[in-house]
């Protein structure tokens, strides 16, 4: 049995693993990775299909129904598939080939590819039909996805910065702190001025839809409004007011924080959003392209 | 009858501790301020909230003071009288007051309920910090978009396509199954818009020529004739092998049945608006070239020359030709020495062509008359068809009789002319004319004056006179002699058998061919911006009417080259000739089609010259001079 398994298999496992500790060590990302080796077979693709596009000359015109753009279509088509299918990997555990950096960054690669494979594929024909429906839900897939592929390689420094080794718990913990304090603080103000600073503590530190998420704009923040509205107060207990207004400042910093938290990981996570509803839509879509030209041969 | 007021805390382990504390009086206030019985740390509470006042130790009356109220059972009281035996719970802000009955004592629980902030309360981790609390799920949004997407363009048409099965014609208005339109169509075709099912009849069968003779009967509905009577096993065996992507495409017609040799596969629809285009040439090519070979290696016999190119490969013409005076017409090969066309006349072109000479010189004497310049030109005698495609055959009396003059008398300002193509009727006006006219009346045998006697003696008046009045009828037949002879008006031009075996005069029958390429097609009014001799070259040297004057492929290649430029040859010019410039495949005897927008535009410079009428024939006294 020992001879089983000291034959190439391991050797050719250690080797593997030797390589991917080099990596490991380079902090070589799925762009990278390989040095490049699906950056390059994408490329040489495109190459290939716009030198072969220019030489071949298709008769009445370039068009999706002829050899070449069937023959693109059918690449394409079941590049889309492939490409899909990066979904179900990244759920799968597997030990040896195709990693999921390698999976991924074939992905992200021949993604790209697709934009010269499928626009080919038109011959720049374009209409109000479902096939162009096709080709403009593969093309905002595709955008989106390059979209991800930025921020994923931009926005994670920032995202680290800003945190400043507290989690994401740490920072929401922070702001109850100073609402307790500020809850206590609050006790002998009057009326008028218990107002603003209950709001402010009722307000949802998570609040804000998909704008406020994106841009890290509240102008309805009611922390600084209760901000604003103490700093403006006049008479009585002054001395309360000032430390309520000191407990505010604090809150509205440890918002800040969370909120551009919150900012950077919408940007991150948005175009996911983007993405897979779309190529559901675009499967559909390519579904009923392909069905479409033969119930209609 | 007392008041006692209930505290629980939680400790961290949850367990819970009860703290009573009785309160004197009938009279509780109740407030955030610290001076109330009952002190509620709460910012949604006001200083001083309410009162509490229980008179008879069993009921309870709380009233708010100005400003907040309170809530009991979902509305909010400024005063509520309350019987502690059957209890109540009132909210203040954030916190709950129970009021119950124990014993004789009314117990008064305070306990917070709601958390101090909106940030204290429990968080999903995974969902609040990331967009899954603010957007809808991608697992929704995948379904919802791809259903959406299929009900619309997959379901949708389908549906419309079974609603309409079988029915002749759709209504006008919008159908689902347009959204599967995949270009516009052709402008013949565009009020097809809405109806795939017109063509596209069944589901999964492609379009079959059935669909198209429907409605294109006539000419349309057969191949042309050619093509037509060939076997089958035959235009098989005259394809080329097909290439690589041709193979591919064969491959992918099979396994998805769609058979070769439709209308379609020619005339492509759905590649833009406007006109269909034209066949492109490699349709035409994809047998022709090396056809030859092909079939003779399937044991067929080739009756058309390859053609593969008009630049670069194509036939030399085969005009229509008769070789022998009265010969049925053949087909003859330009290029391979000089080709006779005997076409019945005597008509030599150089003579008429020249710069000077009788013939240039009576043509410029006829300058104003009619539309002669300094010498003859081809177009004082050879006249378009109405059309402009062809040239008319020449007719003696409009293009030959301006100078050709047919007349012999004049009758009160009316010509008389003798009648052409009708011997007969020529010997009988001539015998006609000498019987019953006198010779010309000498002026001395006018008047009432005597004459002297003698007169009547040789060479004198009366002799002339009498003499030839009284031989006047045997003329006739000198003179039908004289114009049947050399010399005479018909026999500059025609072949005249002279009579025999009880025939009279013959004229030979003329033939003028009206198209001597049968196959293909020449427009000359496509052409009108040349001048006739760069084309027809041979005619200013051309000395009998015999010599056939159609052009060659040379000459036709000075400026059209191949469909995509191909040439042999330096052309200044070029025009890229696709085979359907000249050929018809479905020949229906009118000109090959040609997409509007490719058409040539009617040049108005060229155009402005009026083509002439019918020459007004008129008498002219032989002394008159001219010629």
């Amino acid at each position: 049995m020992a001879g089983l398994f000291s034959g190439k298999i391991l050797r050719r496992r250690a080797r593997a693993t030797q390589t991917e500790r080099v990596r490991e060590r380079r902090h070589e990302g799925f762009l990278r990775y390989a040095g490049f080796r699906w950056a390059k077979i994408s490329g040489g693709l495109c190459l290939l299909v716009i030198v072969s596009y220019a030489l071949v000359d298709v008769q009445p015109r370039p068009n999706g129904g002829s050899w070449y753009g069937y023959t693109l279509g059918t690449i394409g088509a079941l590049l889309i598939l492939w490409l899909t299918a990066l979904g179900y990997r990244k759920r799968r555990m597997t030990h040896d080939y195709w990693s999921l950096k390698a999976w991924t960054s074939a992905h992200v690669y021949l993604g790209l590819a697709l934009i010269v494979i499928g626009t080919w594929h038109t011959g720049f024909q374009l209409g109000w039909n479902v096939h162009t429906l096709a080709w403009a839900l593969m093309m905002l897939v595709i955008l989106s996805g390059l979209y991800g592929v930025i921020v994923y390689a931009t926005l994670p420094a920032a995202l680290s910065n800003n945190r400043d080794q507290m989690t994401q718990m740490q920072m929401l913990e922070a702001i109850r702190a100073f609402d307790r304090q500020l809850h206590a603080a609050a006790q002998p103000l009057d009326a008028a001025d218990t107002a603003p600073v209950l709001a402010a503590l009722e307000e949802d530190p998570f609040a804000g839809g998909i704008r406020a998420r994106l841009t890290g704009r509240y102008p309805r923040c009611a922390t600084a409004a209760a901000h604003r509205a103490l700093a403006a107060a006049t008479g009585g207990e002054a001395e309360a007011r000032a430390k309520v207004i000191a407990l505010l400042t604090q809150k509205e910093a440890a918002l800040a924080r969370l909120r551009a938290h919150l900012r950077l990981r919408a940007l991150l996570e948005v175009w996911l959003y983007v993405h897979v509803p779309l190529t559901f839509a675009l499967i559909a879509a390519l579904s009923a392209h392909i069905i479409s030209v033969f119930f209609y041969w | 009858m007392s008041f006692i007021l209930r505290r629980i805390a939680t400790t961290k382990t949850g367990k819970q501790i009860v703290r009573d504390q009785p309160l004197d009086g009938d009279t509780i206030t109740l407030g955030r301020d610290s001076g109330n019985a009952i002190h509620v740390a709460d910012l949604a509470v006001n200083p001083q909230h309410a009162t509490i006042v229980s008179a008879d130790g069993r009921h309870v009356r709380v009233t708010a003071q100005a400003g907040l109220g309170f809530d009991l059972n979902g509305r909010t009281l400024d005063v509520a009288d309350i019987d502690s035996a059957a209890g109540a719970e009132l909210r203040f802000g954030g916190h709950r007051l129970t009021i119950a009955r124990e014993g004789e004592a009314i117990v008064l629980l305070v306990e917070r309920i709601d958390e101090l902030s909106q940030s204290s309360k429990d968080v999903d981790e995974a969902r609040a910090f990331s967009l899954a609390g603010v957007l809808p799920g991608k697992r929704v949004g995948a379904w919802t978009f791809a259903l959406l997407v299929l009900l619309a363009f997959l379901v949708g048409p389908i549906w419309t396509w079974h609603s309409y099965r079988g029915v002749d014609e759709r209504p006008q208005g919008f159908h689902a199954d347009q959204a599967w339109l995949s270009g516009p169509l052709s402008s013949a075709h565009a009020n097809l818009k809405g109806d795939c099912q017109s063509c596209h009849v069944e589901p999964f069968v492609a379009v079959t020529d059935k669909a198209c003779v429907g409605c294109h009967t006539g000419e349309h509905k057969a191949m042309s004739q050619a093509h037509a009577n060939a076997p089958s096993g035959m235009l098989l065996a005259a394809r080329a092998p097909p290439g690589i992507g041709g193979r591919v495409l064969a491959g992918f017609a099979q396994a998805f049945n769609k058979p070769p040799g439709r209308c379609v596969d020619c005339h492509s629809e759905h590649e833009g608006a406007g006109p269909m285009p034209a066949t492109p040439q490699k349709f035409c090519a994809d047998c022709h070239d090396g056809m030859a070979a092909r079939l003779k290696a399937a044991g067929f016999e080739a009756t058309v020359a390859d053609a593969a190119d008009f630049g670069t490969g194509h036939p030399e013409f085969r005009p229509l030709v008769r070789t022998a005076p009265g010969a049925k017409p053949a087909r003859a090969v330009l290029g391979q020495g000089a080709v006779a066309d005997f076409d019945g006349l005597k008509f030599p072109h150089d003579l008429h062509l020249q710069a000077n000479g009788g013939i240039a010189r009576m043509a410029a004497s006829f300058r104003g008359r009619y539309d002669f310049g300094t010498k003859l030109e081809c177009a004082n005698c050879h006249r378009p068809e109405a059309d402009g495609v062809r040239i008319a055959p020449v007719k003696m009396e409009r293009d030959c009789a301006m100078c050709h003059s047919l007349a012999f008398e004049s009758v009160g300002g009316v010509t008389r002319t003798l009648r052409h193509g009708e011997p007969d009727q020529v010997v009988a006006d001539l015998t006609a004319y000498y019987r019953s006219t006198p010779p010309v009346r000498p002026l001395q045998l006018g008047g009432m004056e005597r004459r002297r006697p003698g007169g009547y003696a040789e060479g004198q008046v009366y002799n002339i006179y009498f003499r030839e009045r009284a031989a006047r009828p045997a003329r006739a037949a000198d003179a039908v002699r004289a114009v049947f002879s050399k010399g005479g008006a018909c026999y500059d031009c025609h072949t005249v058998t002279p009579p025999a075996a009880g025939k009279s005069w013959r004229v030979e029958a003329v033939h003028q061919t009206p198209r001597f390429l049968g196959k293909g097609w020449f427009d000359h009014d496509a052409h009108k911006e040349t001048a006739c001799a760069d084309c027809h070259t041979a005619a200013p040297r051309s000395k009998q009417a015999s010599d056939l004057l159609v052009p060659g492929l040379s000459q036709c290649r000075d400026c059209h080259v191949g469909e995509s430029g191909a040439r042999l040859m330096k052309v200044e010019t070029a025009t890229a000739s696709p085979c359907a410039m000249c050929h018809d495949y479905h020949s229906d005897g009118g000109k090959p089609w040609v997409p509007a927008r490719q058409r040539r535009k009617p040049v108005i410079a060229v155009t402005g010259t009026e083509s002439r009428a019918l020459y007004a024939v008129s008498w002219r006294a032989p002394n008159a001079g001219g010629g």
